[in-house]
């Protein structure tokens, strides 16, 4: 711990204590009569205004491990990485479209997980618990990566490169980690929305200071931006060919604008698909306040797309570009960046918020797997007359056990082996989106195609993913493979092949008039706004479709 | 059922019967595709690339593929405010003045 900036780690201790302390204290915040109920510990009561939901959302939605790896794209492939930006503009007038209906089904039948809602509109129990493997499957490596992000962090700070041994060098990441867990068991969902607060403050701060102050100190944008386009041109002597893009080519390979649109489709409709997205979402109290977030969230998009720049900045700053090269890790480059260019105190704060911003998603993605493991396996197979109680009880301790899982992930597998995992988890994640937004509109797609599309893409795309490989590796090389020529974001083709199946094997099995089970749902309650807190949904009024 | 709505007789979702007049879409087919018109144009102006991968006109130092992105932000937020008013008048008269069933942006599946 010898290169420990004495003031850097204070101030980061302070705040994270800080954060500890309201995390605790959350568990008072707007207090229930009866906090045993998932509604309570899981969606912090229902009952967040436009104010709340905003900051919850924010720090749910823009996580620390984008803020490290989205500059670290931009730092090494250039214009591609700025896909991130795109995607985190058009998520939002997409998420309006449907959003709005998936809050108003939900909240009339007091559903807590979009597992419960494909259960209840398909009344397929095979189909409820493919969305909660998925759900789960895909945000294990997502909780993984935000301490991979912490990581970053904790190691330019000087603290992780202290010693060889594992559990010496992760000392700081555990004691992260055990706080988080103990302070989600205890508060749920109020945890992470009191400490959302302190993190979306923080990122603003360091981000806009930066964004401001750093163009001073490197010769202006037109400098950062001409260092950046010459270091893209100039050709790499392992690949022996351009280090990156500068702008999407009109080529049919590499970083072209077709790949540029999938990546970012891909990811927009898979945003709000990731259960921790919809468990801020179901956390609101009004139909309006979901719309009015998403007309307010795109500030959060400026932040990030000020970050994405620090990418350039940090090819611009030789000293940064130099060491981030050394440690052969470009994830290093916004934690170096801000190290060179910052006084110690400021420094300081914004490792705080990249740490903080780490902690606030990771808490959201537990209780969010942790609901889907309570209301779709434990309860569905094992133990049908489960009282709310004992639902809480479930879901805390699964909360735990899903944090050490992440937890070790981090800490014992190699990083490559999370990062490829979060990638596979976004096309895992996109096969749910027939299935439940279309399911929104319209029960025409039958549950045994939806499944069977689900499978396809499934497999398709963890194949596709695995054997992506370019000049320098073999497997994992990218998001994106080729297909008929072009490059094309995996999860894309993978959606596509899933469409393709559903609709046909939907015609097939129509005309075969297969059972396509009881839907519980009923028309208007998809444009409903009931204002006070659910009751527990009517038995027995669901109308019976086909 | 205690949902307070003003929707009658729940029906088969399947339903094709022609919806009735009271359809806020249908009662106000100028506002509701001004509404379809501005969500989707926040869409489509950054998924279809070719529209902004240029490096001019440049905006002070900024190169046209950055700035655009930059300023397309507050841009969608502008658009979805809108629409979010603009769906405030789909409201059904009987509704006026309850925040209960606001129409919906998209007029496939909604009664």
């Amino acid at each position: 711990m010898s290169n420990v900036n004495a003031v850097v780690f204070t101030i980061v201790v302070v705040l994270f204590v800080l954060v500890t302390f309201i995390g605790f204290a959350a568990a008072r915040w707007r207090r229930a009569e009866d906090m045993l109920h998932l509604n309570e510990w899981g969606l912090g009561g229902r009952s967040y205004g436009t104010f709340i939901g905003w900051f919850l959302l924010g720090g749910d939605l823009y996580t620390a491990y984008t803020f490290i790896a989205v500059p670290a794209l931009v730092f090494g492939s250039g214009s591609i990485g700025f896909f991130a930006v795109s995607y985190t503009i058009m998520v939002f007038p997409i998420a309006f479209i449907f959003l709005p209906r998936l809050w108003s089904i939900c909240r009339v039948h007091n559903y807590i997980t979009p597992a419960d809602f494909i259960r209840g509109r398909y009344g397929s129990r095979g189909l409820g618990l493919a969305t909660a493997f998925t759900g789960i499957l895909s945000l294990m490596p997502y909780i993984a990566l935000q301490l991979v992000g912490i990581q970053a962090v904790l190691t330019v700070m000087g603290v992780a490169t202290s010693s060889t041994n594992t559990y010496v060098k992760d000392t700081p990441l555990f004691v992260a980690f055990v706080v988080l867990a103990v302070y989600t068991y205890v508060s749920g969902l109020r945890a992470p929305a009191a400490i959302s607060f302190v993190k979306d403050t923080l990122i603003y701060v360091f981000v806009l200071v930066a964004v401001f102050y750093i163009p001073t100190r490197l010769g202006g944008w037109s400098h950062i931006f001409g260092a950046a386009q010459t270091h893209m041109a100039a050709i790499n002597p392992t690949t022996k060919e351009p280090n990156g893009t500068f702008i999407p080519t009109t080529k049919s390979i590499g970083s072209t604008q077709f790949d540029f649109a999938t990546l970012a489709l891909g990811s927009a409709l898979a945003l709000f698909i990731y259960p921790h997205t919809i468990t801020g979402a179901l956390a609101t109290k009004r139909r309006d306040v979901v719309k009015r977030n998403m007309a307010l969230l795109p500030a959060y998009s400026v932040l990030l797309a000020c970050i994405a720049l620090f990418g350039y900045m940090a090819i611009a700053d030789k000293t940064t570009a130099a060491e981030v090269k050394k440690a052969g890790n470009t994830q290093l480059a916004v934690p170096y960046l801000l190290q060179h260019m910052f006084p110690s105190w400021f420094t300081g704060i914004a490792f705080a918020g990249i740490i903080i911003g780490a902690l606030v998603p990771a808490a959201i993605m537990a209780i969010a797997s942790a609901n889907l493991f309570t209301r779709n396996i434990f309860k569905e197979f094992f133990k049908p007359d489960a009282t709310p109680r004992l639902e809480t009880r479930v879901s805390q301790w699964a909360s735990l056990v899903i944090k050490f899982g992440a937890l070790a992930f981090a800490v014992w597998l190699p990083h490559t082996f999370a990062i490829n995992l979060q990638l596979l988890g976004g096309v895992w994640i996109l096969q749910i989106f027939p299935m439940l937004v279309f399911g929104l509109y319209t029960r025409w797609f039958h549950r045994w195609a939806l499944l069977a599309g689900w499978a396809t893409g499934m497999i398709y795309g963890t194949i596709a993913a695995y054997n992506v490989h370019n000049a320098t590796s073999s497997h994992w090389a990218s998001s994106s493979d080729i297909v008929f020529g072009h490059s094309v974001y995996v999860g894309f083709t993978a959606f596509v092949l899933n469409l393709i199946v559903t609709v046909v094997l939907t015609v097939v099995f129509n005309a075969l008039k297969v059972p396509a089970g009881t839907d519980e749902t009923l028309p208007h309650q998809y444009t409903a706004d009931p204002e006070g807190a659910p009751v527990a949904a009517p038995a027995g009024v669901g109308a019976v479709s086909d | 059922m205690t949902e307070p709505t003003a929707t009658p007789a729940p029906r088969d979702p399947l339903d094709s019967a022609p919806p009735r007049p009271q359809n806020p879409v249908l009662a106000h087919p100028v506002t509701s595709a001004v509404i379809g018109v501005l969500v989707a144009a926040a869409i489509l102006g950054t998924l279809i690339v070719p529209i902004y991968a240029h490096i001019t006109p440049k905006l002070g130092d900024f190169p046209f593929f950055y700035w655009y992105q930059l300023i397309y932000m507050p841009a969608v937020a502008v658009v979805l405010w809108t629409a979010m008013l603009l769906q405030r008048r789909l409201r059904r008269p009987d509704d006026a003045g309850t925040a209960d069933t606001a129409g919906d942006p998209v007029p496939g599946g909604a009664r």
